[in-house]
């Protein structure tokens, strides 16, 4: 399950050389700031305006986004943290007057313009939002206005006539000096108009954009806004680049004959007196029963749960740990937080039969979610590192995500909206930021170039790994990327990337309050009906300290529940989740083998050619398991120091700093439990910040620049600087080099400790479940797909070699799920392609069935589906092949399900004179038909029936590759499975083919990928000759392919050998084929393989 | 014509035809292959597949976007053109069916007739399959899948969707003989309504009739006259052209058109032909304009040894309907501004008659542009999205009535860095400012100027003398893009 980290929000970290607070305050305060969260209007983000405002001696700055608070926030955040005064307030485009900037006056203010903005946008479509000035006047109190005067100032006069009535408060008018010539003359008749209305005018740059050279990023996002290129926008753009954060003194020059108009900005800013700070969490109060503080009653529900937990008695151990939590729990406030998760996953288990639930990240790291339930991982049996959890120097409440079955999460969502009111709890928005594809793309289509260019230069630049590809295609387009217009395109791409595109709905992050959610934060419609998320993202949450928890779904979760169902059902036994036998022999021997197909995480190819190596013989190194193979500590090149240091090869030691530095033991804090090496996430980042000495500013960068997109000169900069830094203070050139390349690879993927941990749980109680009950496994894992890593053909191919029978689907004996059937496993109807779940449920409702006729006469069965299901075979319990049912099934006529139709019907047709004589179906078809229809087949496997050609050609099958010494020559072939090129593999594919004995594992290197391409990614059936090799510490074998061949039309021989070749006569065109219609030899005859790129 | 659409791009091209190159279409998950060349067909690309895919297994391949309309109007052309093998023709797809019963004699019999068809195609670079069979159907299923006889076919030569088709296969009826061997009714019942079998084998075998629906072919407004001896004066042409153009004008009339181009062809008695064609700048079959355009061009005919015939044709018509303007019949200024034009335009020639034409730029010499007078004149366009943002924006700027070709330099005293002009010298002329308003401040277009390009503040100027003037300063001090700014005068008011 590669999980990519989002785009972890930067935040501004005051540091020594920014310049201090300002101390005194600016005569001039900018009012009209559009951000980037003014969806494509604004192209600066909130540091970047605070860090000139700061400089230019501000003290005080604005944030008025269209209908939208969705970055204040970020203002706020960044503001603070200069010293600044963040404003908040929004610009208000309204249906039928002229636009107001509102600011709030104080808390009760501001709950009065989040649920206007609320309103408006309840009322529209997704990202609009639509208001009148009636709704403004209803809402006003506690808001502070401005008047955004329209272009036209003849009809201004009395459109401010009426914004005075509808708002008393009004006084200020906005002006703009925008060096568009007549700037004198107009602000001088605003004047006039806003005195003879006893308002006064107010100074402001209408800023879009920090500074000037930012105008071309925003001209750029208003060609996407409208959907334009650059070269036909014309008067869309501002003609000059004035909109920018000026200096209080440039702007007291330009208004030098209205000095009224800055002092107002002044006197404006002066009477706000709000701060996001206050909306401080108050958490929903009825998770607790009256009479007890919340603090006891966590503390009763935990010592209840520890003692469920452990029967037989606490340890010392554990005993220290809980106290030890129960204590910062309090001192920090954070009971009702714990209170409410348990309160979600109490509900989920309550519920008959119970949803399965885990919590992940970090909370496994404490105790008192264990006992109450909330996470799987003993802490008996490991090291809990509970500061990394919760801690005081933060004071950022927990996070504590949990992952819930994911057919049933729904279920959870809905107890949250019924217990809190879906005025009280809401989803989160995830903002969905520029990549550097999208980026691209936009750039370049604004810029007039075509999106096979964009896609040319964006595959060139941000080292995707088919660079040299795409290096190559770029100059066979003809791309020259020296040249000025892309280079231009590339800077702008730049500058897009991080900025906002839109809000999107966060998969399952619920914030919950105690008053009203409109209060806090506006709430938007999403693209589903019946879907609302807040306007702010999980970061904006966290950073005011408003109780968040994300229900999550998990596949495996499901899977595991119905096996457990199975196992119950069949053999008597009821298991749970933290009741799974601990540290069985058997299943860690079984694991490795390698033999961990289905099995969570660890049934990729990489990490199943991991587990023999590694060994595992324990959870902790389950949890290794689980984080070794990532993109992170390959390509920090750390996988093979560990398994060296971890077979004894090599000495654990830890390299140190010289005893000027530091002390000698800094790393060995670090990387003690993985012996020296560093393997997960923050083990890495914390080497930048302990042995390279980064701030916490730098560490920020590092992390943006891994995480957004890797634009060299950037990194290259702070590897320099970590690598030199770690080297001075007396570390080991390549061991720094290797850290740094360790981050790189974690900016994309990377497991902290923690999360590697819960995971680790469900890798071994899904090995358990594999190992113990092989059957149900399987079947569990049939009736979750789509999952995992593999096919429902190779989960099937598996289970039969653990000795599982696996019997067809039929109408007659399946349901729709798969069963066990006196411990077989029975196919279900659900494997069928296109026959819908309705249809199956009918079918299943009236068995048995004795002819075809019977399904849509008694059965009620449309007629589609039935012969969908002959097409599949499923009508062997009747004595039909598939041949003859599909005769059959086409016979039958859609009609109503009326007796009367149905008899008068067969009166009309009668029966027919002459049966029909279809010629009989071979095995080899079937075989074909069966992977056409159900995706696999138990009858045959296609390879059998090519195996005398095979076999003459003296190929190989998959079975003999064990008693091939290391290093000799071998020709094989099989259907590829999977082909997998891992960016940490530097070019070398990975492919997997099948044949009737078993599988082949090839590795391709990238000579022979680039010379026979189109074979490796476009084969089903390949022939590889190559080389056995063989890992001597594993047993793990290989075929290194020296030369493959396409043998794809070998299958065609499968299914049309009746058919005589009648094709390419006539006049030499060539293989044409009519390009309507494809033609049936074109048609899968074997389904695609699974490809990972 | 399997190859048409790469074929007809191969025409138009200049890329080597060796290059692997694929023409494209949108697709729901993005560009589909349309079209391959062989290179590319050589390297696996192949009609239908994704862009993506295909570059997949080779990353060399080049897509062009593909022209499905263009090469719907080439088929429609081709199908107008092969009307000289038969008069019934249809356009099917990128082929075309030909009715030929009772024509191949006339080219030699069926094989000639074939042997012709190819090569005419081959002629003109498109690559033709050709089969003649007794019925529509038979010659499609055979020239798409080859041979001679339609039992050995396989059932996809029905034309049948590929879902039909695959439970064909599925029942091991895989050939049209294997089918035509089944009773009719059990197929009959076993495949209905958009499957019908049996209707598609009935078509092929010509027990249910297919007719063709031919191709409409309109020629174009046409009149013509005799003479009855050679005309060899040079008023001839002249003479004539008044006795063509009421019948042109009513057969326009009769089939609501009105011309844009009119050409006057004299056929001399040598066999050689002169033409003289003008050009109209909105539809037009006003007989009197019509014939004052041609009047003088019709003047230069040559007769040389004698002119035998006459021909008016509309080579060019749009729809136009009728109308009358007023009841007092005065015509409407846009008709006579387009006479105007179009009187003009015969006399001076296309390139001396323009008109301005704004372009959407903040730059003034950007933002008035000249084009062709006939050929602009229905070319405007609208855009909403345009008309709501900017035409409050141009209410608000004044631009002077006469912009200089060329902005010319000229001296001011001003106050640095930004202040107002004080003095400026013109020509040699000294003008006192006496009023000035400004700066409207206009940045360079940065995606066509070079980074060095500086801005520029505009200033309306009044001098004492009371005459207004348009001038502006490029750059302002400490831009870093040149020295110390320099002045201009780019137009006048009033």
């Amino acid at each position: 399950m590669p999980e990519k980290t989002a785009f972890s929000r930067v935040k501004l970290v005051r540091t020594g050389d920014m310049p201090p607070p300002p101390t005194t305050p600016s005569a001039y305060v900018e009012l009209g700031v559009t951000s980037p969260f003014s969806f494509l209007r604004g192209a600066s983000d909130a540091i970047e305006l605070v860090m000139t405002a700061l400089p230019l001696g501000y003290d005080a700055i604005g944030i008025a986004d269209r209908n939208t608070l969705a970055g204040v926030v970020r203002m706020h955040s960044a503001a603070k943290e200069a010293g600044l005064k963040p404003l908040i307030g929004c610009r208000l485009d309204l249906q039928d007057a002229p636009s107001l900037l509102a600011y709030s006056v104080d808390r009760e203010g501001y709950g009065r313009l989040s649920r206007l903005l609320s309103l408006g946008k309840m009322r529209a479509e997704k990202g609009e939002c639509e208001l009148t000035l009636g709704d403004v006047a209803e809402h006003q109190e506690g808001i502070a206005f401005i008047a955004w005067p329209t272009d036209e100032l003849d009809t201004f006069a009395t459109e401010l006539k009426r914004l005075r009535d509808a708002l008393p408060s009004l006084s200020h008018v906005a002006a703009s000096w925008l060096y568009r010539g007549d700037d004198g003359a107009r602000i001088e008749r605003l004047d006039r108009i806003a005195k003879r209305q006893g308002c006064t005018i107010l100074a402001t740059n209408d800023v879009h954009y920090h500074a000037p050279d930012r105008r071309p990023l925003q001209d750029v996002v208003t060609c996407i806004r409208e959907k334009v290129t650059i070269e036909s926008a014309g008067y869309l753009l501002n003609p000059n680049a004035e909109r920018h954060l000026k200096r209080p003194e440039e702007m007291i020059r330009l208004f030098a004959r209205w000095p009224h108009a800055i002092a107002a900005t002044r006197e404006f800013a002066d009477a706000l007196n709000f701060s996001l700070d206050e909306l401080r969490y108050e958490y929903p109060k009825e998770t607790v029963p009256d009479g007890r503080t919340p603090q006891q009653y966590l503390e009763v529900l935990t010592w209840t749960g520890a003692a469920e937990r452990w029967p037989k008695g606490i340890s010392a151990k554990v005993l220290k740990q809980l106290k030890h939590e129960l204590a910062l729990i309090e001192k920090l406030d954070f009971a009702r937080y714990f209170l409410t998760v348990h309160d979600i996953v109490a509900f989920a288990r309550s519920l008959d039969p119970p949803i399965l639930c885990q919590g992940r990240g970090s909370a496994a790291n404490s105790a008192v979610c264990y006992c109450l339930g909330i996470t799987a991982v003993d802490p008996a049996t490991s090291d809990l590192l509970f500061e990394r959890f919760i801690s005081e120097e933060r004071r950022e409440p927990p996070d504590i995500d949990v992952d819930f079955e994911h057919e049933r999460r729904e279920e959870v969502i809905q107890h949250i909206y019924g217990k809190y009111g879906r005025d009280r709890a809401g989803i989160a928005a995830t903002i969905i930021h520029y990549r550097p594809r999208s980026a691209v793309r936009e750039v370049g289509k604004v810029m007039g170039l075509s999106e096979d260019v964009c896609a040319a230069i964006a595959s060139n630049y941000w080292g995707s790994m088919e660079a040299e590809v795409a290096e190559e295609r770029a100059a066979d387009a003809g791309l020259d990327m020296n040249d000025p217009h892309l280079k231009r395109v590339m800077k702008l791409a730049e500058q897009l990337i991080g900025m906002p595109r839109h809000l999107s709905q966060h998969v399952g992050g619920f914030i919950l309050t105690e008053r009203p959610l409109t209060e806090t934060v506006p709430i938007g419609n999403g693209a589903m009906d019946d879907r609302t998320f807040i306007e702010w993202d999980k970061d904006d949450i966290e950073e005011l300290g408003i109780l968040k928890i994300d229900v999550l779904a998990l596949g495996m979760l499901t899977c595991i529940r119905k096996c457990f169902d199975l196992i119950r059902l069949h053999h008597g036994e009821r298991w749970e989740l933290a009741t799974v036998p601990q540290e069985v022999p058997d299943v860690y021997d079984m694991l490795c083998r390698g033999d961990s197909l289905g099995v969570f995480q660890v049934e990729s190819r990489a990490q199943m050619n991991m587990l023999p190596r590694l060994r595992p013989r324990c959870f902790y190194d389950l949890v290794i398991e689980v984080a070794i193979v990532r993109p992170g500590p390959i390509q920090g090149d750390m996988v093979h120091p560990y398994l060296k240091r971890r077979s004894g090869k090599e000495a654990v030691t830890f390299p140190c700093p010289d005893p000027e530095h530091g002390e000698p033991d800094e790393l060995e804090k670090i990387l003690g439990r993985t012996l020296g090496v560093p393997i997960f996430q923050e083990q890495a980042m914390k080497i930048a910040l302990d042995a390279a000495k980064f701030t916490s500013e730098e560490a920020n960068l590092l992390r943006k620049a891994m995480a957004t997109f890797r634009s060299r000169g950037n990194i290259e900069a702070l590897q320099g600087k970590m690598v030199g830094r770690m080297v001075e203070r007396g570390y080991d050139l390549d061991f720094a080099q290797r850290c740094f390349d360790q981050i790189k690879g974690f900016g994309e993927y990377g497991f902290p400790e923690s999360h590697a941990a819960s995971f680790a749980h469900l890798v071994y109680v899904s090995s358990w479940l594999k190992w113990k009950y092989p059957a149900a496994f399987a079947c569990g894992l049939l009736n979750s797909q789509p999952m995992g890593f593999y096919a429902p053909a190779q989960i099937v191919r598996d289970a039969r070699e653990h000795g599982v029978e696996v019997r067809e689907v039929d109408v007659n004996l399946s349901d729709w799920d798969c069963t066990l059937e006196q411990g077989a496993l029975r196919l279900g109807l659900r494997q069928i392609d296109g026959l819908q779940r309705e249809a199956a449920d009918r079918l299943v409702a009236r068995r048995p069935y004795r002819s075809v006729e019977e399904l849509r006469s008694r059965g009620g069965v449309p007629v589609h589906a039935i012969q969908r299901l002959a097409a599949a075979d499923a009508f062997r319990s009747m004595g039909l092949d598939r041949r003859a049912a599909l005769w059959d099934s086409r016979a039958l006529k859609q009609a109503p399900d009326l007796p009367l139709f149905t008899y008068s019907e067969e009166r009309d047709e009668g029966c027919e004179d002459e049966p029909a004589r279809l010629p009989a179906m071979p095995l080899s078809e079937h075989v074909v038909n069966d992977y056409q229809t159900i995706r696999l087949s138990l009858k045959a496997h296609p390879m059998v029936f090519l195996r005398d050609q095979y076999a003459a050609a003296k190929f190989i099958t998959a079975d003999r590759l064990n008693s091939i010494k290391d290093g000799r020559r071998l020709s094989m072939a099989g259907l590829v499975l999977i082909r997998q090129r891992p960016g940490s593999a530097k070019g070398v594919v990975f492919i997997t083919i099948e044949d009737e004995t078993g599988i082949a594992n090839l590795v391709v290197w990238p000579d022979v990928f680039g010379k026979q391409r189109k074979i490796v990614m476009g084969a089903r059936l390949m022939a590889v000759h190559g080389i056995v090799q063989r890992d001597p510490d594993s047993d793990v074998i290989h075929v290194v392919a020296r030369r493959l061949e396409d043998h794809t039309h070998m299958l065609r021989h499968l299914s049309e050998e009746t058919m005589p070749s009648t094709l390419n006569q006539g006049d030499g065109a060539g293989s044409w084929r009519a390009p309507v219609q494809r033609h049936p030899r074109d048609a899968q005859i074997i389904p695609k393989s699974r490809d990972f790129h | 014509m399997p190859r048409l659409a790469i074929e007809r791009w191969a025409k138009s091209s200049d890329y080597p035809p060796d290059d692997p190159i694929v023409l494209t279409v949108e697709g729901a998950h993005g560009l589909l292959i349309h079209a391959v060349t062989k290179a590319a067909a050589e390297r696996g690309a192949r009609p239908g597949a994704r862009l993506t895919d295909a570059r997949a297994l080779d990353p060399a391949l080049l897509a062009v976007p593909a022209d499905p309309q263009g090469d719907g109007a080439l088929v429609e052309g081709l199908a107008r053109w092969a009307s000289r093998w038969s008069p019934l023709v249809e356009v099917d797809g990128n082929g075309l069916r030909l009715d030929v019963t009772g024509v191949a004699h006339l080219f030699g019999g069926e094989a000639e007739l074939v042997r012709d068809i190819k090569r005419r195609f081959a002629w003109i670079g498109f690559t033709a399959r050709v089969a003649i069979a007794p019925t529509a159907a038979a010659a499609w299923a055979l020239s798409h899948f080859g041979g001679d006889e339609l039992e050995p076919l396989h059932v996809s030569a029905l034309r049948l969707d590929p879902d039909t088709v695959r439970t064909l296969e599925r029942l091991g009826l895989k050939t049209v003989g294997a089918l035509m061997d089944m009773p009719r009714l059990a197929l009959a019942r076993r495949f209905r309504g958009a499957e019908d079998v049996v209707d598609a084998l009935d078509r092929m075998t010509g027990r249910k009739a297919e007719p063709l629906t031919a191709v409409p072919i309109d020629p174009p407004p046409r009149a013509l006259i005799k003479q009855e001896e050679p005309a060899t004066h040079p008023e001839a042409a002249s003479q004539a052209l008044e006795r063509l153009v009421p019948p042109l004008v009513r057969e326009l009339e009769e089939r609501k058109l009105g011309a844009r181009r009119l050409s006057l062809t004299g056929y001399r008695v040598d066999g050689s032909v002169a033409v003289a064609s003008v050009a109209t700048a909105i539809p037009s079959r006003e007989p009197k304009h019509l014939q004052r355009l041609l009047a003088d061009k019709a003047g230069e005919l040559n007769p040389e040894f004698g002119f035998d015939a006459f021909a008016l044709t509309a080579d060019w018509t749009e729809e136009l309907g009728a109308a009358q303007e007023s009841l007092v019949e005065e015509p409407s200024g846009e008709r006579e501004l387009a006479r105007l034009i179009d009187r003009l335009t015969v006399k001076l020639g296309p390139r001396r008659v323009r008109r301005p034409q704004p372009q959407e730029s903040h730059l003034p010499e950007r933002a008035s542009g000249w084009t062709s007078a006939v050929s602009s004149l229905r070319a405007k366009r609208s855009n909403p999205v345009l008309d709501r943002h900017v035409a409050p924006l141009l209410a608000t700027t004044e631009r002077p009535q006469r912009l200089l070709d060329r902005p010319e330099a000229i001296d001011v005293i001003y106050a640095t860095p930004e202040g107002v002009p004080r003095r400026f010298v013109w020509r040699r002329a000294v003008h006192d400012i006496a009023r000035v308003e400004g700066p409207e401040r206009i940045a360079p277009e940065w995606w066509r100027q070079p980074s060095t390009a500086r801005l520029r503040d505009y200033y309306r100027v009044e001098d004492q003398a009371g005459r207004r003037y348009w001038i502006f300063r490029e750059g302002v001090i400490g831009d870093g893009r040149g020295g110390l700014p320099n002045w201009y005068i780019h137009g006048l008011f009033g």
